[in-house]
């Protein structure tokens, strides 16, 4: 028992601090919630009275929900084109050898390592010259190329799981490369497509300095409006905004944690 | 790819050295020089380097934590650590306002309490506060899979043989985990580096970092070139740490993934 007592205070210690530091994470989400409750134009937490007021608000002015709307037209249409460019990479590259392909993979994942600020710089300077800045089409194409690497990872991870064996059956009882693909290798990939997916849309949604130099007052997003609205007047619409994401990101990460539960079994 | 991602990259450089009068470098001279930039830059390193350091404090014992419960623990309390890495950096800002500002949620229990309220917003602690709560997340998943791989017969060997479990931390916990925790130093250093949300919405309006600045001289005095200098700057700064954390995890530059 001596001995018990002994081991049991620094791990207790330890384990007051790993507790400290989740409530450091949480607390933020936990703090918009009940403030999204609020009955009035302004801060009073706890809130005096409950009511959908905000969410009154979110959903009746055109503003912000002509932002929304941008944003989740922009997130599928960007999935939509980094699941076609990264499953198609991601299969070249776990499939095939070819020379310098480790430069290649280097430089298809490295949009990840540049500062955002950067790549924004570059696309704003870039897409200027063929009158893109601003259109909805220079968006998708600039979210498609920071997405891409994170479908890339996560469809790779899911290919080296993919028994081969079943690719070289299929061709052996003569089915055409396009024909295994469309059957056999998409089919067992659907956990990593769905997992990568999630990823480009969530990353796309809430992706703010890219869209802040790349948009204008017509294709404004979801999160540059925030990000302007945090700047300039803090509304509290914005309240119930934040929770209505935080949901949205909470769903991401079970379905995540979902799938990898089911892929380990 | 190459011609959507590399040509922009290129387009930077380019506008970084090529000025009215053609081919000079008298921009990245000026960024070196002149005494607002010098001291944008030093704040952005001053800024990563604590950052990094209250970061790593912070998620240590959660990465510690997280390897010591069992498989099913692991999974759920994982959701308190992916689900603020899942949320927008916009949503932990506003957040970060209501809870830190002059009658913001902290500064009333500190009322309540009797203790004068504190400047937490609007300067360098504001920054540092929502820059490590966004950093966490990246250095509890650098630092798990060390924590994770270490064989738990080394723990029970050293507790057998009489070592204490400070010791036992100290000799053995500690030293095998040191390469998870170079990579999340130097992700969360990079990380910390470019950003331009958390120092736009929670510092104070002189205490800028590299972001802010290129923002500052592409959208206010309409400086492009001197814009892109400091962009290629940050990113040889950026492009350096990341090679660096290449060859720390042993090549394997995109993790366990």
């Amino acid at each position: 028992m001596e001995e018990r007592r002994h081991r049991t205070l620094p791990s207790f210690l330890a384990s007051a601090f790993a507790w400290l530091a989740y409530v450091f994470l949480i607390l933020p989400s936990l703090v918009v919630v009940p403030m999204s409750f609020g009955d009035k134009d302004e801060f009073i937490f706890p809130p005096h009275t409950l009511s959908l007021y905000l969410y009154k608000r979110y959903f009746l002015e055109s503003t912000w929900m002509q932002v929304t709307l941008q944003s989740l037209v922009l997130g599928i249409c960007t999935t939509a084109a980094a699941l076609v460019l990264g499953v198609g990479a991601a299969y070249g590259l776990e499939r095939y050898s070819f020379p310098g392909k480790r430069a290649v993979a280097l430089f298809l994942l490295s949009p990840i390592f540049v500062p955002a600020i950067v790549i924004a710089l570059g696309l704003y300077l870039y897409l200027g010259r063929f009158h893109l800045t601003g259109t909805l089409p220079g968006l998708i194409l600039s979210h498609t190329i920071i997405t891409m690497p994170f479908v890339i990872i996560s469809v790779s991870a899911g290919l080296r799981h993919v028994d081969r064996n079943l690719e070289t059956a299929a061709m052996v009882m003569g089915a055409g490369r396009f024909l295994i693909l469309r059957k056999v290798t998409l089919p067992l990939l659907r956990p990593a497509l769905v997992a990568g997916g999630l990823f480009a849309f969530l990353i796309s949604f809430d992706e703010v300095v890219i869209a802040y130099f790349i948009s204008n007052v017509s294709t404004q997003t979801l999160p540059v409006k925030m990000y302007s609205s945090i700047h300039w007047e803090i509304s509290p619409v914005l309240a119930a905004v934040s929770t209505l994401m935080t949901v949205l990101s909470l769903a991401v990460c079970l379905v995540v944690v979902f799938l990898q539960r089911n892929e380990r079994t | 790819m190459a011609a959507v991602f590399l040509t922009p990259l290129l387009f930077v450089a380019y506008t970084s050295v090529i000025g009215d009068q053609g081919f000079s470098l008298a921009y990245y001279a000026e960024v070196a020089t002149h005494p607002l930039y010098r001291r944008v830059i030093e704040n952005s390193l001053e800024i990563s380097v604590t950052a990094t350091v209250c970061t790593l404090l912070v998620a240590y014992p959660i990465a510690y934590h997280l390897s010591r419960r069992t498989a099913r623990q692991r999974a759920l309390l994982a959701i308190l650590v992916l689900l603020p890495f899942w949320t927008s950096i916009l949503v932990k800002s506003f957040a970060f306002t209501v809870l830190l500002g002059r009658a913001g949620i902290v500064n009333k229990l500190l009322g309540a309490i009797g203790l004068a309220p504190l400047p937490l917003l609007f300067n360098r602690t504001g920054v540092m506060i929502g820059l490590t709560h966004y950093l966490v997340p990246f250095m509890v998943f650098a630092i798990l899979p060390s924590l994770l791989s270490q064989p738990p017969e080394l723990r029970r060997a050293a507790e057998l043989m009489g070592a204490g479990s400070m010791r036992i931390f100290c000799a053995i916990t500690l030293p095998l985990s040191l390469p998870g925790v170079m990579a999340g130093l130097l992700l969360c250093f990079i990380l910390s580096l470019g950003t331009f949300v958390t120092p736009a919405l929670l510092g104070g309006r002189t205490d800028l970092m590299i972001a802010n600045l290129i923002d500052f001289n592409i959208h206010e005095t309409l400086d492009w070139n001197l814009g892109a200098a400091l962009a290629i700057v940050l990113a040889v700064i950026t492009a350096i740490c990341a090679l660096v954390l290449g060859r720390v995890r042993g090549g394997n530059l995109f993790g366990e993934g």
